[in-house]
């Protein structure tokens, strides 16, 4: 009878709860790392402890197999992608966080004139295959950016008239006449890997679309050259022939630099923690318990909060096409809704002080244009009760049933989506606060994830209401500039849905391709003047708004192998791994 | 049904889920003064008295998380079971009762859905929402997780086809529709409660595997949320342990109160399966092997005779 049929069944469904735990189980191998950080332990063997010390380990900047070693393409592996660290290719110069001062590198020193600037080279550099690195090197690289407008560094074209060879050791840049922009300029002598003339000609003619050229076997005119590279770790080995051995009058420390491979921020931080990892470049929450709790040999630059020199501003972009979000008063609102030091405190992990409403940086080299009396005058800051006001009084908005603001021509305030990559905790953390306060004025906003894949082309080609993105400008030498250019200037963009890379809520305002454009040669009083005028357009209008402030890299090290990595009481190289940050490679020494 | 029936097992396992019920429904409203948005400290600050169970991530107190995330999770388990035994029996018992043709179709459809892993169709189904709310993920986790239960009712239902008194019912006149809600149905009631039992505790694990891969509900928490977040925020490596611990224990509470109430039903049910004091169970077995002795006297008996 029943019983006999419901003999066989027990089992079938106590194996579906056992499914559903399996479930479970896969779901948190998948999305947590907890199984993860152990497994790239390649230093056994015998002689490991020389091995160890002779070898410096470094993450926070490759997450899978090297796509390819081609610094054409935007996806190539670390070090050799655009603004990475000057290990296999390098530059002309490199930019100092700490001073804002171009540091030698292939370029011995420069000259600006009013129609340009000349760059004196190094006599003696020379590619890892013995050839000499030339001024006809450079014209060859400005020219390929020329000829391919996909390369990050064509973009330098926009201010340049022309690349030329004065003798061997000498290039001249020559400024366009209609958009002189020195800092732009300089900016792209740091951040263009010079490229082989005798190999690099081949490698056209062989591949036309030299984007997808692999770059097997990279020669370079670095101290580094790439031994190995899978989806385990990319190796690379010190060339001990490297020419600036000369100019530095030494090598970099570690003989070998190993990247392993990590399948997420926690497997690096845990592996870091342990001391399997020297120094590297990643988001780690509560870094200061490693050496205040856990009493580790960790350092960041500073010992006490922020930690780390601020470098850029994360922006909260609102699309100033959808209604509601294209007047400057909601704008405005909104900014005053939003609870900064919440940010800056758990977003953040205190890495950042509560953000000012300026493009300026207050601390570093910027701070000499911060105007502290401007920003309380015409800014914003953590006020809902202004927002209200702004929302009521100025606008006339009266609150829907849901408790959302509809302005009196019947524009609801709410209905907004704010989206950030998934996985990049900090920001999905930051805005999960902003909605939290904006609802608690008023806004209705809903949060969502996408992959970053799939945002980038939205936020480009402007499809979007809400979106905590970067701006292109962190700290370089066309900063502070550039970033009000990155945030308000309107020349340059596309209309939505076609993609453009800076501005992309397509702010517009009359008066600031004027002050823009003055600038952009103006120095000492009236530069501050300027771009006062231009911050407080910023302030008034809140074409975007920055939430946090955020360091050019997460410089952290753990001194169990290596000592001697910069600091703020040893400030022997800036905090990064770009521009002049690797010049702590040759201060480091194995203990 | 004489109360006698349920073992201490069953009590046992409904104590635990109408604590979990409890503790999700009512808490809120006993526990008041602070809700999902509620500040009370920083990052991952350590439970005190302000905060019980300490705080998350964002400064939020752990321990209404803890109640809000229950709630969610035992929401998203009861739709999403209504749904997918709804589903199932619907599916099974046509199959079962009707058979040919139709057998054939709807049994290749759900073993093509068995085929197919149900975590990734959930991955996939949940991507491709824009915005997932509560019922949503309830809803698609519902529509991954029936074909197991059309294949058990549809066994049982062809098995009920084949009984004298479906024949009396089909003589009388009595249409299909009416055969399989009064004559089949009651006959699998049974099972199919604790197919609804099963069904709650897979969907509140689903759900939970979901939220931990960051596709989980797009409003509110949930216990996978929660340890979605924790794991993101490294507590685990910062030793924040209020943070993971108490969504863990609450999961692990939720799934395996179902799962003992379903296997206590099942007793309950099935007297094969029921475990009695020994006292009983030997009595039980003496008066079978009486009742044994006394046919084999009758037959020994009747060859005798």
């Amino acid at each position: 009878m029943s019983e006999i049929e419901h003999e066989g069944t027990p089992h079938a469904t106590r194996r579906q709860v056992i499914v559903g735990a399996a479930l479970l189980g896969a779901g948190a191998a998948v999305g947590g790392g907890l199984l993860t950080g152990c497994g790239d332990d390649d230093s056994g063997g015998d002689g490991a402890t020389t091995e160890r010390q002779e070898t410096l380990y470094l993450a926070g900047w490759q997450w899978g197999p090297p796509p390819s070693w081609n610094p054409c393409s935007p996806t190539a592996s670390f070090p050799v992608q655009g603004r990475q660290m000057q290990l296999i290719y390098e530059s002309l110069f490199m930019f100092n966080l700490l001073d804002s001062q171009l540091e030698p590198q292939l370029g011995a020193s420069f000259e600006q004139e009013a129609v340009g600037i000349t760059v004196k080279m190094q006599t003696d550099a020379k590619w890892r295959d013995g050839e000499p690195v030339t001024a006809a090197d450079v014209v060859y690289t400005w020219d390929l950016g020329q000829r391919n407008k996909d390369v990050y560094w064509s973009a330098s074209w926009e201010y340049l008239e022309s690349v030329t060879e004065v003798d061997e050791h000498t290039v001249l840049f020559t400024f366009k006449p209609d958009n002189v922009n020195p800092g732009m300029v300089k900016t792209a002598m740091c951040e263009t890997w010079i490229l082989p003339k005798h190999l690099w000609e081949d490698y056209e003619q062989a591949n036309p679309k030299i984007m997808e050229f692999a770059n097997d076997n990279p020669v370079g005119s670095g101290p580094y050259t790439v031994k190995s590279g899978d989806a385990q770790q990319l190796i690379f080995e010190r060339n001990d022939d490297y020419w600036g051995k000369g100019v530095r009058g030494k090598l970099p420390g570690p003989k070998r630099i190993v990247h392993p491979i990590f399948k997420d921020n926690a497997a690096g931080d845990l592996a870091f923690e342990r001391g399997e990892v020297d120094v590297m470049q990643q988001f780690t929450p509560q870094i200061w318990k490693m050496w205040q709790d856990k009493k580790k040999p960790v350092g960041t630059w500073f010992t006490e909060p922020p930690y780390y020199i601020p470098g850029g501003m994360p922006m909260l972009v609102p699309n100033t096409s959808k209604p509601g979000l294209s007047n400057p008063k909601v704008r405005r609102a909104l900014a005053f809704s939003i609870d900064y030091a919440r940010i800056a405190e758990q977003a953040m992990s205190k890495y950042s002080d509560p953000v000012n409403s300026s493009l300026i940086l207050p601390k570093g080299s910027d701070a000499q244009y911060f105007d502290e009396a401007n920003v309380a005058e015409h800014g914003w800051k953590y006020d809902p009760e202004q927002a209200k006001k702004i929302l009521e009084e100025e606008l006339g908005a009266t609150k829907d049933s849901d408790g959302v603001y509809v302005l009196p021509d019947g524009t609801k305030l709410g209905g907004w989506k704010l989206q950030t990559p998934t996985g990049w905790t900090d920001w999905q953390t930051a805005i999960q606060v902003v909605a939290e306060s904006a609802k608690k004025v008023g806004f209705g906003i809903e949060l969502d994830y996408p992959q970053a894949n799939q945002l980038t082309p939205n936020v480009q080609t402007g499809n979007f209401d809400l979106v905590l993105w970067y701006i292109g400008a962190q700290t370089t030498a066309a900063t502070p500039w550039q970033r009000y250019r990155d945030v308000m200037d309107k020349r340059g963009t596309l209309p939505i849905g076609q993609n453009s890379y800076y501005n992309y809520g397509r702010f517009e305002h009359p008066e600031v391709p004027a002050l823009l454009d003055a600038a952009t040669t103006a120095t000492g009083d009236e530069l501050k003047k300027l771009l006062k005028q231009l911050d407080t357009i910023f302030m008034q209008n809140a074409p975007m708004i920055p939430l946090m402030y955020r360091p050019l890299d997460f410089f952290e090290y753990n001194e169990s192998v290596w000592s001697g990595f910069p600091n703020e009481k040893d400030p022997s190289a800036p905090p990064t791994f770009s521009g002049a940050g690797m010049l702590w490679l040759y201060e480091i020494s194995a203990k | 049904m004489k109360l006698s029936r349920f073992t201490s097992r069953f009590y046992v396992a409904l104590g635990i889920v109408f604590l979990v019920a409890f503790f999700g429904t009512l808490g809120p409203l006993l526990f008041t003064g602070k809700d999902l948005t509620t500040v009370v400290g920083g990052l991952y600050d350590a439970p005190s008295g302000k905060a019980w169970l300490g705080t998350d991530n964002l400064g939020h107190d752990v321990f209404t998380y803890l109640m809000y995330g229950t709630r969610s999770s035992l929401i998203v388990g009861v739709i999403s079971g209504l749904i997918a035994t709804f589903i199932g029996v619907v599916v099974g018992t046509v199959a079962g009762y009707v058979g040919g043709a139709v057998e054939e179709t709807l049994m290749a459809a759900t073993n093509i859905m068995l085929a197919i892993p149900q975590i990734v169709v959930l991955v996939l189904i949940s991507v491709a929402l824009d915005s997932r709310s509560v019922t949503s993920v309830a809803i698609v986790i519902a529509v991954t997780s029936w074909p197991w239960t059309a294949r058990a009712v549809r066994a049982q239902a062809s098995s009920v086809r084949t009984r004298e008194h479906l024949d009396i019912a089909r003589l009388s006149g009595a249409n299909t529709v009416s055969i399989i809600v009064f004559d089949v149905l009651p006959y699998m009631l049974s099972y199919v409660v604790m197919v609804f039992v099963l069904q709650i505790s897979i969907a509140i694990l689903s759900e939970a595997a979901l939220s931990l891969l960051g596709l989980g509900p797009s409003e509110g928490t949930s216990l996978g949320l929660m340890l979605h977040w924790a794991l993101a925020w490294e507590s685990v490596r910062n030793s924040a342990w209020w943070a993971f611990v108490p969504p863990t224990i609450m999961l692990t509470m939720v799934a395996f109160g179902f799962l003992l109430l379903q296997s206590s039903l099942d007793e309950v049910f099935n007297p094969r399966l029921r475990r009695d004091s020994g006292r009983k169970r030997r009595k039980r077995i003496a008066s079978a092997r009486t009742a044994a002795e006394a046919a084999e006297a009758a037959t020994t008996s009747g060859s005798g005779a």
